[in-house]
């Protein structure tokens, strides 16, 4: 367009006539809004002017749960520190937890209630008011619940706030379709087993600043970060423990061991196995304890008799005298010994028997309830906000591991290939609505394809998340949350984080640290959202908590504490604790209802399949700076670790012609390409069968700008994930791969 | 906040500001429209305004379709919003909300007098920045007006609108950045 005048010949030509007139009827029609502004006169702050510290944070940029600080100047978060009245994280942070901010500013954030008016997949989305979304919501999972009954609804939790929503589907909707992440893809196969040999769960409860010595399966802490856990282990090492870490990968773990068993993936039950038999022969375990406390040991012993060193050498890749090196170090610190369980645990399939290894041979070096070793922290009691179990009954029928009576360890929920399979197939009955709260069911669960399958057959997509990621574009309504810097939800307990220190125990409600209302979105917390949708299905008389604020204060009144009282004291409640020590579980080393059940009673090793010739196995970790997917736009942490590097091995790289810093694909089994070609590292730490990488790259959904087009979801190259036969999690350290470079394939030389 | 009696350069801003807004029938009214219309012609523009009304006013095909322009340029998109309307996006080096330069328009804004009005907002978003220079042009004060729009907005909108124009074809928010550009850029 070219103007005909200038805007001041504009301006006073517009004091007249028709201009005039359109004006002030637009004034009056009353059809312009309020402007965002309050009159306030200025008074100059200084330069430290406006600066408040809030208290009362919570970290979830992962799930260990930090207590925070945060400094904020004129209204905008501009630092999170650590609480400094923390005993557990202290005033210290990792890099995730300082990245906060950004999340809380990312400009990719998920503002308003949309609407896809567009295709699964393809998206086009429409703001829409809350009203109009959650009246949508409620009318088409009513007509799933009314056609299919409720358990033809599905969810997909993660993260604190997905519980209140998760147990409202479970236990007043009634549906047994319940895939959480941090059991069927984490940590379910190493709780069940734990419950099945100690009696109690696992955590990752051991005593490490007390440890003679400290075992690593795969635990690659320094690479994992969880605040308080890395100073327990720093301080065992400086203590020193003696650590000896069992991974195929030089890990930053395995660079500070004294015993690095550069084990063949895959085989680390047989490994354990040999080291318990070997104990168990030479008499060089805890007898008193075991008499005392272990059920079942003679089956056990007679169960494992045939795992002689030279066999587990054979099999594990490593020498036989290394074995026996790791047996006789254990045997020598027992019982001080912290036998770490590990956290995600989902590798071969095979792996609710490594973890059930794992807790016998912590009984068997007796390192239980003592200095060093397996000790529960003796924590505060709190007060529960409960939905009532009106839908349980009918839940159970429809629970699909025990209609098919597979999986008789199951985590709670039904395991995710199971509902999978079910939705896809309509058989034993139909699954049409998704309810995806916090989990990028994409990005967490193996065999992406299936997954898109049974997104495209539902009638109804529901997506609450803070972020577009990948799942997002697969939503009917997208929901957006309010951040863990902005809401009430879960409140943090615990104990100091070295049982040598004064005993106290901490009670730390996550509250915000920001306004939750800006003109700029509508997010909402997960009890108002799911209270909405409760009202409206009819279920408004069984709400537990009117508000995720006063669901809160109800946790806390059982302890005698307010919200008020707690913000009094700076976020952080103490309280004198009590001494963890001498605690005495039975030890299930041969579990009857295991065997009962058509399992192995006593932990067993199963092999898994080979790599075919020409591929290496495919594992991944983590890197410190990356939780998941979840971080993967923080510009902060993008610019740390912007994509995952493909560690090799320098034999092969040398066999190949690759070096350092070459940019290269993997194709799998199955011939699926990774996306975005990274980088190269070649280094002798890692075995020449193994290929690794970091989980957390890749996401597909360009709305991610930061992160688009950098790094590789290594998930969508896991297309023949394996399943634990008693828990039903998956294994997810099942695909082989080959590298490709400039389009041209290279085989990996046996 | 408008004071009774508005001044027509503020009141022009005003509008503006509106026009940014997320699309609703409330507002995408007649008195809306005949006041577009008679900026358009004052300006001797290409007379898109009637072309606009009868798409957008009262017309509920229309309006969802512009919702979902608004939603897909301004707020979420698949595969990507084309033009968040905050100047740190612009301006500041990591492309996050809230930035400097966002820091530095409230700083701008207190020191006039003005604060937002709910403590969580985010202070550079486009539609604040034209309600501010209205607010300052209600109260007389031009060479603020000036000020602001040299020292900051100046920097970014351009940026902006390239970036909507190069992803839409909307003639709505076409029509509306081109007088935007036309009542904020520099004169001689």
């Amino acid at each position: 367009m070219a103007f005909q005048m200038t805007r001041r010949s504009f301006l006073q030509a517009s004091a007249t006539a028709a201009l005039t007139t359109a004006l002030s009827g637009w004034l009056a029609s009353g059809a312009k809004a309020q402007s965002g502004f309050v009159k306030k006169p200025f008074t100059a702050p200084g330069s430290f002017g406006n600066t408040t510290t809030v208290t009362g944070g919570i970290c979830e940029m992962c799930f260990w749960r930090c207590q925070l600080v945060g400094k904020l100047r004129d209204g905008k978060l501009v630092k999170l520190e650590g609480n400094p009245k923390s005993v557990d994280n202290g005033a210290s942070l990792c890099a995730r937890g300082n990245a906060g901010v950004k999340l809380l500013y990312d400009q990719d954030r998920l503002k308003f209630p949309l609407k896809n008016v567009g295709k699964r997949g393809a998206p086009v989305w429409k703001k829409i008011s809350w009203d109009e979304a959650l009246d949508e919501c409620a009318a088409r999972l009513q007509g799933v619940i009314k056609n299919n009954g409720p358990q033809g609804i599905a969810i997909f939790p993660h993260g604190a706030s997905a519980t209140y929503p998760m147990h409202y589907f479970e236990h007043v909707v009634g549906t047994p379709n319940n895939s959480e992440a941090s059991f069927f893809q984490c940590r379910g196969p190493r709780d069940i087993a734990y419950i099945n040999t100690f009696g109690v769960e696992a955590g990752e409860s051991v005593d490490m600043p007390n440890a003679k010595a400290i075992l690593l399966i795969g635990t690659h802490i320094g690479e994992n970060i969880h605040v308080s856990q890395v100073k327990q282990y720093l301080k065992g090492l400086e203590n020193g423990a003696k650590l000896i870490v069992v991974d195929p990968r030089f890990s930053a773990s395995a660079a500070k061991a004294d015993i690095w068993v550069q084990i063949k993936p895959g085989t680390d039950s047989a490994f354990l196995l040999a080291i318990m038999n070997y104990l168990v022969k030479k008499g060089a375990y805890d007898k008193a304890y075991v008499q005392k406390n272990g059920e079942g040991f003679d089956k056990f012993a007679k169960a494992i008799a045939h795992a002689e060193l030279e066999w587990a050498a054979k099999i594990c890749d490593v020498s036989a005298a290394q074995i026996k090196e790791v047996a006789d170090l254990l045997a020598k610190s027992a019982p001080h010994v912290s036998v770490h369980p590990g956290r995600h645990v989902t590798w071969y399939g095979n792996d609710f028997q490594r973890e059930r290894a794992l807790a016998c041979l912590t009984g068997l070096l007796g390192a239980i309830g003592v200095k060093g070793g397996f000790v529960k922290a003796k924590g505060p009691k709190l007060g529960k906000v409960a939905w009532p179990d009106i839908g349980v009954e009918h839940a159970e029928q429809f629970a699909l591991h025990k209609m098919a009576e597979k999986h008789k360890f199951s985590p709670p929920g039904t395991p995710t290939e199971m509902l999978r399979n079910t939705a896809i197939s309509g058989k034993p009955y139909s699954i049409k609505a998704c309810v995806i709260w916090g989990q990028n069911p994409i990005q967490t669960i193996p065999g992406q394809q299936e997954t898109i399958k049974m997104l495209q057959q539902m009638d109804f997509v529901l997506v609450v998340d803070l972020m577009p990621t990948d799942i997002t574009m697969y939503a009917d309504i997208l929901l957006p949350e309010l951040s863990y810097l902005e809401r009430y939800d879960i409140v943090k307990t615990g104990v100091q984080w070295d049982f040598n220190d004064k005993h106290q125990q901490y009670i730390a409600p996550r509250m915000p640290l920001v306004s939750q209302v800006s003109a700029d979105h509508q997010r909402k917390d997960s009890v108002w959202i799911t209270n909405e949708l409760a009202k409206r299905l009819g279920h408004a008389k069984h709400i537990p908590a009117p508000s995720a604020e006063a669901m809160v204060d109800k946790i806390l009144a059982a302890a005698n504490l307010t919200l008020a009282q707690i913000k009094k004291e700076d976020g952080i409640h103490l309280q004198p604790g009590s001494n963890p020590y001498g605690a005495v579980y039975p030890i299930k080393f041969f579990n009857e209802d295991l065997a009962e059940a058509g399992y192995s009673g006593a932990p067993n090793y199963t092999p898994v399949p080979e790599p075919p010739q020409g591929f290496a196995r495919l594992v991944y970790g983590r890197v410190p700076v990356h939780t998941f997917n979840r971080t993967m736009n923080n510009v902060w942490l993008n610019a740390e670790i912007p994509e995952n590097p493909i560690w090799l091995s320098e034999e092969t790289a040398h066999k190949l012609g690759l070096k350092s810093g070459d940019k290269v694909n993997l194709v799998n089994q199955d011939g699926v390409v990774s996306a975005n070609a990274v980088t190269l590292k070649v280094t002798q730490g890692i075995r020449k069968d193994t290929i690794f990488t970091a989980h957390g790259y890749g996401t597909k959904n360009p709305a991610m700008t930061n992160a688009v087009n950098k790094g590789f979801d290594e998930q969508s190259l896991i297309t023949n994930p394996a399943v634990d036969p008693e828990t039903g999690a998956h294994g997810m350290r099942t695909s082989f791969v080959r590298i490709m470079k400039d389009g041209k394939i290279l085989n990996i030389p046996s | 906040m408008t004071n009774s009696k508005t001044r027509t350069p503020a009141a022009l801003y005003y509008f503006l500001a509106q026009s940014f807004r997320y699309p609703e029938q409330a507002w995408l009214c007649e008195p809306y429209f005949d006041l577009l219309d008679s900026i358009v012609q004052n300006l001797d523009l290409n007379n898109d305004a009637l072309w606009l009304r009868q798409s957008y006013c009262a017309n509920q095909e229309g309006l969802e379709i512009l919702q979902i322009e608004h939603t897909r340029l301004f707020i979420n998109a698949h595969p990507a919003v084309i033009a968040p309307p905050y100047s740190s996006v612009y301006l500041d080096q990591e492309g996050n909300l809230f930035g400097p330069s966002a820091v530095w328009v409230r700083k701008f804004y207190q020191q006039h007098g003005f604060e937002l009005s709910g403590e969580g907002d985010i202070p550079d978003h486009l539609v604040l920045e034209l309600d501010f220079i209205a607010l300052l042009l209600d109260e007389g004060l031009y060479d603020e007006a000036e000020q602001f729009l040299n020292e900051h907005f100046r920097k970014w909108f351009p940026l902006f609108k390239k970036r909507v124009l190069s992803g839409s074809t909307n003639k709505f928010y076409y029509t509306l950045l081109t007088l935007v550009d036309f009542f904020t850029q520099e004169e001689p």
